[in-house]
């Protein structure tokens, strides 16, 4: 009632001159305040874009297929476990190991003596480091497929999840993870998934197929030349490492994904002095 | 009766206390035994009895003489890889086929051959052909007649490639494709549309989908690409498929875009190309590779399109180093070793702490490569039309002292050492002084089993009598070309090593009538010379002696704390004396 009343007696001059206080917007500070706003927008979408992947998880956006949800949980723990097997020389707890940077490198190749050959003590990599991702990744696969099943037990479906055996695979650029874990859904239709499949882009495979043969060159002549297998390969970085005690450490780098593995080696060890 | 009975169990109790002694008793001794595993989880070790783990089989023999430690081949039949030096348990445990004829693994499995899969070779068994073929979806082709790595790499070729023409939505397209990928795809055609007939799917050998004469939607444009596996810049054409090296001045060349030409008869060929804004001519080899333009590593930008040969070469302390050089590091306190070791600067170098160091440029990136610690490893470069090589490789000290003539003292081929005229050593072990390495039949000898007494109080007495035999020898000594390191703080053998340029020397002295005492014999010994020349035999053994370390800080004692006994005091009195002589 007031506001009509002082509308009405309030002169257009007066009006005028009040917003102009209140709100001086001019040309000028509208150009300036949709700059504002249009960077404010861009920074939005680059933070979206940046933390996608938790902002997805924080808002409780699930991915729509059984497949998606499963290779979404799993795959940030299977890339911290390649990691950690990868600076260990392929093992989790490694048994025989040598400290080196902060990491327990385990000897894939080992003489304990002086001045002879190493023996080998992991000649089965590949597997060996499958069996050890696949024991790293046994907890959380049991959390993921139990958070699967409930989080579509609780959009309404009838579940039906068999829980099979799993196997850990390296490949050529990828770690895979297949889960014989059959799932059943039903609400109005019924879905199957016969088994899940989580992918891991990674080197591992090509970087454990030269630290093999580098371990052969170890246990012949106790020593392996690096700018070999750089020459032969464009994208690998080889270094090694020689330790005081006679032990080797190897790193092996891709250089276009920086995905690593390094391991230890002992052999045709040199004492100080004639090491008696 | 009774008192056989009480004879046998004693009998009985005595040997069981004897077994049950006998390994605190080898332990003691420090019998090895060969441990299947030892405590700290290593297999097949030679060991003292208390690193071997209860759980295992153990035996007071070298592993290679049992049975459990038998090493062997460790052969992978899923993944067709062989491991050598390999022991038949921890092999069959992990899954592996054990073949114990040749712990080489010179066994028919492991014979290695060339394995052809698409553009590339790889030399490997036949098993892992196939099982590289698998995984990467191509056929396997194996060459058991290339027996070697060089050849099978060279023998890999980009095989019969051209324009593979056919119709899709109603237009000619094309792929630029190997001749047999195409019949691959006129089949896909064929069964894809129905309509389709295999005539209709054509190969055009050697020519590129941009050749105007084909009539297809491909044509030329400024693009280019890198292509994984192969070192070059390369056009494409506007549909996505490859065409010839990039070539600035020949974009406009219609040859250059409907005939393939191949890389030795593209632009600057043989050359790197690195850093070229023109040719994509790039070799990883002669130190260039195709990268996307980055202002910060590029000198250069492409004249077209987005990818340039990057130079792999390094920038270090100043100096430019080509891709694949390698070079010894400057580092501190040791020789600078020249190809021709012989003339090597040694002199007052290789001291207490000091490494030898191998540099490496690879990638545009130098990386460090120590060489075995202790100077056990020397650092050998040489050069070939600047192209700098260097290798970590044994320095062949250990059996220097044990020659007694300079011929086969400085006999390069067999030992790094050199003879020293002026000094004399304690070789008293020269028998126990020989070489530690792996004798013929494989096992290792003790080398010098010196104890802190040996020699302390010299052989190499100055002045007194000498035995005949001596005559013959050659006056001097065999020492080290690069002294070792010894690990002195942590006992060792360095004080057994050392105590070999211990000496002795007799002054003798006469009264004087009216008081005070002249020297008549040997005084030189107590001469400052003398002394430098004594703490010079010390440091050519290796870390002895009186000296500073790799960072220049002076070691604990001075000369004239190696001095033992009346030596150094009669010196200082003898010194006293001239003075008021003098005075």
């Amino acid at each position: 009632m007031n506001r009509e009343k002082m509308e009405k007696r309030g002169t257009p001059a007066l009006t005028s001159g009040m917003n102009k206080k209140i709100c001086p917007m001019s040309k000028r500070s509208q150009v300036t305040l949709f700059i504002i706003i249009a960077i404010v927008a861009v920074a939005l979408i680059v933070l979206i874009y940046m933390f996608w992947p938790d902002i997805q998880g924080g808002v409780g956006i699930v991915p729509s297929t059984p497949q998606g949800y499963i290779q979404d949980c799993m795959e940030e723990e299977m890339a911290k476990v390649v990691e950690t097997i990868s600076l260990q020389g392929g093992s989790l707890n490694p048994e025989n190991s040598i400290n080196y940077l902060g990491n327990e490198v385990e000897y894939l190749c080992y003489n304990e003596e002086y001045y002879l050959r190493c023996v080998m003590q992991q000649p089965m990599l590949k597997s060996h480091i499958e069996d050890e991702i696949e024991n790293a990744i046994r907890v959380k696969t049991d959390e993921c497929f139990n958070a699967l099943q409930e989080s579509y037990e609780g959009k309404g479906y009838s579940v039906n999840l068999v829980r099979g055996d799993y196997d850990v695979e390296l490949l050529p650029r990828q770690v895979s993870a297949t889960f014989n874990y059959p799932l059943t859904l039903t609400k109005q239709d019924t879905e199957r998934y016969p088994s899940f499949r989580v992918d891991l882009s990674n080197n591992l495979y090509e970087l454990v197929m030269v630290a093999t043969s580098i371990l052969n060159w170890e246990a012949r002549y106790g020593d392996a030349e690096t700018t070999t297998y750089m020459d032969y390969y464009p994208d690998l970085k080889v270094e090694k490492q020689k330790q005081s005690d006679g032990s080797t450490i190897y790193i092996l780098t891709n250089r276009d994904t920086g995905n690593k593995f390094q391991f230890a080696s002992r052999s045709i060890a040199w004492p100080p002095g004639y090491g008696g | 009766m009774k008192k056989i009975f009480s004879l046998m169990i004693v009998l009985v109790l005595l040997a069981g206390v004897v077994v049950a002694q006998d390994e605190d008793v080898n332990a003691n001794l420090g019998i090895s035994y060969c441990c299947e595993k030892t405590v700290g989880g290593a297999w097949c070790q030679n060991s003292p009895v208390g690193n071997c783990d209860d759980a295992f089989r153990k035996a007071p023999a070298s592993c290679d003489a049992t049975s459990y430690c038998k090493m062997g081949c460790c052969y992978d039949s899923q993944e067709g890889t062989c491991m050598e030096n390999t022991p038949q348990k921890v092999c069959q445990e992990n899954g592996g086929v054990w073949a114990g004829d040749s712990a080489e693994c010179e066994i028919p499995q492991c014979e290695l051959g060339c394995c052809t899969l698409g553009e590339q070779a790889s030399f490997v068994t036949q098993t892992r052909c196939k099982r590289l073929a698998s995984l990467y979806g191509l056929e396997i082709d194996f060459h058991a007649d290339i027996q070697n790595e060089v050849q099978c790499i060279a023998s890999a070729t980009s095989g019969v490639k051209g324009a593979c023409v056919f119709e899709e939505d109603f237009e000619k397209t094309c792929r630029f494709v190997s001749k047999k990928e195409c019949a691959e795809m006129g089949a896909v055609v064929v069964s894809g549309n129905g309509s389709a007939s295999a005539g209709e799917v054509k190969f055009y050998e050697g020519k590129l989908c941009s050749d105007e004469s084909l009539g297809t939607n491909c044509g030329p444009t400024e693009k280019t690409t890198c292509v994984e596996g192969r070192d070059e810049v390369y056009f494409v054409d506007s549909c996505g498929n490859l065409a010839n090296i990039y070539d600035a001045s020949r974009i406009k060349e219609k040859n250059y875009w409907s005939d393939y030409y191949d890389k030795s008869e593209s632009c600057g060929y043989g050359k790197s190309n690195a850093d070229s804004s023109k040719c994509g001519n790039c070799d990883y080899f002669l130190g260039s590779t195709c990268k996307e333009f980055k202002r910060s590593e590029d000198r250069v930008r492409p004249n077209v399109g987005d990818y340039i040969c990057r130079d792999l070469s390094c920038d270090y302390e100043g100096q430019k180093y080509e891709h694949g050089e390698t070079w010894c590091a400057d580092a501190k306190g040791v020789s600078q070793i020249s190809p021709d070791i012989k003339d090597s600067n040694n002199e007052a170098e290789n001291l207490p702490g000091s490494r030898y160091f191998r540099m490496l440029c690879y990638n545009g990136e130098v990386s460090v490569e120590p060489c075995a610690d202790f100077r056990q490893e020397v650092c050998i470069q040489d050069e070939v039309n600047g192209f700098s090589t260097a290798a970590c490789r044994a320095n062949k000290w250990e059996d220097c002292y044990s020659q007694d003539n300079e011929q086969d003292c400085t006999n390069i081929d067999r030992r790094d050492c050199k003879w020293v005229e002026d000094i004399e050593l304690n070789t008293q072990q020269q028998g126990n002084v020989g070489t530690p390495f792996v004798g013929s039949g494989g096992e290792q000898e003790q080398p010098f089993v010196g104890t802190e007494n040996s020699g302390v109080t010299g052989q190499a007495i100055f002045g007194g009598d000498k035995d005949d035999e001596d005559d013959d020898k050659e006056k001097g000594a065999c020492v080290p070309l690069f002294p070792p390191g010894f690990d002195f703080w942590s006992g060792g053998d360095s004080q057994a090593l050392c105590s070999m340029a211990n000496a002795q020397c007799i002054v003798k002295y006469e009264k004087k009538l009216v008081g005070g005492k002249k020297c008549v014999e040997n005084c030189h010994c107590l001469e400052d010379e003398w002394e430098d020349s004594m703490n010079e035999a010390c440091i050519a053994i290796g870390d002895c002696g009186s000296k500073v370390n790799y960072i220049g800080v002076e070691g604990y004692y001075d000369s004239k704390a190696l001095y033992s006994g009346a030596g150094e005091d009669a010196k200082d009195e003898d010194k006293k004396k001239d003075k008021e002589d003098e005075e």
